[in-house]
């Protein structure tokens, strides 16, 4: 589906790639996370080859949040601290609660408690909460698959401006968008059967 | 070798039990269900299977060979395996080694520890009390084992969007499958349980009824269908263990990614 796609991120970068339904939008993301079952081609992050890292360990740095945002039964709280109960984690101690706190806080999800159920959150505030979840995890790379596709206006720029600060901060993000254009992408790509083009780095 | 008030029943009597099945042949044309076939095959089918499973139980219990006993066992074995992987029709293919290993080893494991430690029976391989209790072991452990994988696998799928979630957020296999897992085997389990719940009050186990009948004393009879129910249960409980984490991992590729129905291949 993917051919000779070359792609190169630096941290600092948001590289937003564009194209039609069916271009292999999220295939690239998903063989980048290698969680492409067959895929070909080669990965490396920081100079380290991929095939020389455990998978489960190389998604903790090359972080994928799905486009189904997915939080799972149980509170806000477990759901933010269920990353580091991960094997892959091992050894990583997880954020108190005052730093989730805060964290939620940041967001503009002051009104969530940490202990609501996460059936009771709204489209914006669980797609929030999926987001943060992965933050909190500080991967090196985070790619996105239309992360705002189905929020509302508010709900979108909170996710464009936590992307931002985590590029600032030294990640490097890898967005799929659809409807809206992030204002803050650094790399513009275009994907179109199966074939990279762009590229190009306005640096601000 | 008939025990001292049991009544035999002749074969005029046998024939008049179909009688009934006449009346339900009578009623079935009459409201027009269009049974009349189905149920002639399956009275004449109670018939023919029967009989042949008590002359061949009566020979294989008047031989007494050890190596008749292992065939048999053998093959209830992997008819019963059959059976469990058709009933998980979303399960990976190559699944049946894993199933018959299962199925094999809590059979095996459950049956000789009944006639060995309980009924003590002086020949190991003692027909006629090793075959109708790893019959009942297996036909057990069967429901809960085909109950427990056919949930694990449905469970998966309709999880898939949590289980990619998870995955991307560095879980291995079991980490992303553990839900599903629990719920499986819950599933296989719960059968079981019920029905020990409710022995004694709501019915009176299979096994109990035939030794009454029989003529045995109701008291002997129960300590016996105690032994069954409690060897029965635990087979199936670790049969399902066994076989749902035994064959998890084949919904997943060697690098953790969960497999959709459609995807899932032969397992390597």
């Amino acid at each position: 589906m993917l051919d000779g796609v070359d792609l190169d991120l630096a941290a600092g970068d948001i590289a937003e790639l564009r194209g039609p339904s069916g271009a292999g939008k999220t295939t690239l993301l998903l063989a980048i996370a290698r969680l492409l079952p067959g895929a070909g081609g080669s990965l490396t992050l920081a100079g380290e080859a991929a095939d020389s890292v455990d998978p489960a360990v190389w998604r903790t740095r090359v972080a994928l949040l799905p486009q189904r945002t997915a939080l799972f039964p149980g509170s806000v709280e477990e759901n933010l601290l269920l990353p580091f109960a991960l094997k892959a984690r091992d050894g990583v101690r997880p954020p108190s609660t005052e730093t989730l706190r805060t964290a939620l806080d940041d967001v503009g999800l002051a009104d969530v408690a940490l202990d609501r159920d996460t059936a009771r959150l709204s489209v914006g505030q669980a797609a929030r909460v999926a987001l943060l979840r992965v933050l909190l995890t500080a991967p090196r790379v985070l790619m996105l698959d239309e992360p705002d596709a189905s929020l509302d206006d508010a709900s979108a720029a909170a996710v464009a401006a936590m992307t931002a600060r985590f590029a600032e901060a030294g990640g490097a993000v890898l967005r799929v968008s659809h409807l809206r254009a992030d204002a803050a992408a650094t790399v513009r790509l275009h994907l179109e059967s199966g074939a990279l083009a762009g590229g190009d780095r306005d640096d601000a | 070798m008939t025990p001292e008030g049991a009544v035999v029943i002749g074969w005029p009597q046998l024939l008049l039990a179909a009688s009934f099945m006449l009346i339900t042949g009578a009623l079935s044309v009459a409201i027009g269900l269009g049974l009349v076939k189905d149920l002639a095959i399956a009275s004449v089918r109670t018939y023919v299977q029967l009989l042949a499973l008590g002359l061949v139980l009566r020979w294989v219990f008047s031989v007494r060979l050890w190596w008749v006993v292992v065939v048999l066992l053998g093959v209830m074995t992997v008819v019963a395996t059959r059976i469990v992987v058709k009933r998980a029709p979303d399960a990976p293919r190559g699944l049946f080694g894993s199933a018959l290993f299962s199925m094999a080893i809590t059979a095996i494991t459950v049956t000789f520890a009944v006639t060995a430690l309980i009924v003590r029976v002086p020949v190991w391989y003692e027909p006629r009390y090793v075959i109708p209790i790893a019959g009942m072991v297996l036909g057990n452990s069967m429901t809960g084992i085909a109950l427990a994988l056919e949930r694990l696998f449905s469970d998966l799928d309709a999880r898939s969007g949590e289980i990619l979630a998870l995955t991307a957020l560095g879980a291995d296999r079991w980490e992303a499958a553990r839900a599903s897992v629990r719920l499986a085997l819950r599933a296989g389990l719960i059968p079981t349980i019920n029905s020990m719940a409710a022995a004694g009050i709501v019915f009176i186990p299979g096994m109990m009824t035939g030794q009454v009948l029989a003529g045995a004393d109701p008291l002997e009879a129960t300590k016996y269908q105690i032994v069954v129910m409690l060897m029965v249960s635990a087979a199936t409980a670790i049969g399902s263990i066994l076989a749902v984490m035994l064959s998890y991992r084949r919904a997943f590729t060697a690098d953790g990614v969960f497999l959709e129905k459609g995807l899932r291949g032969p397992a390597s």
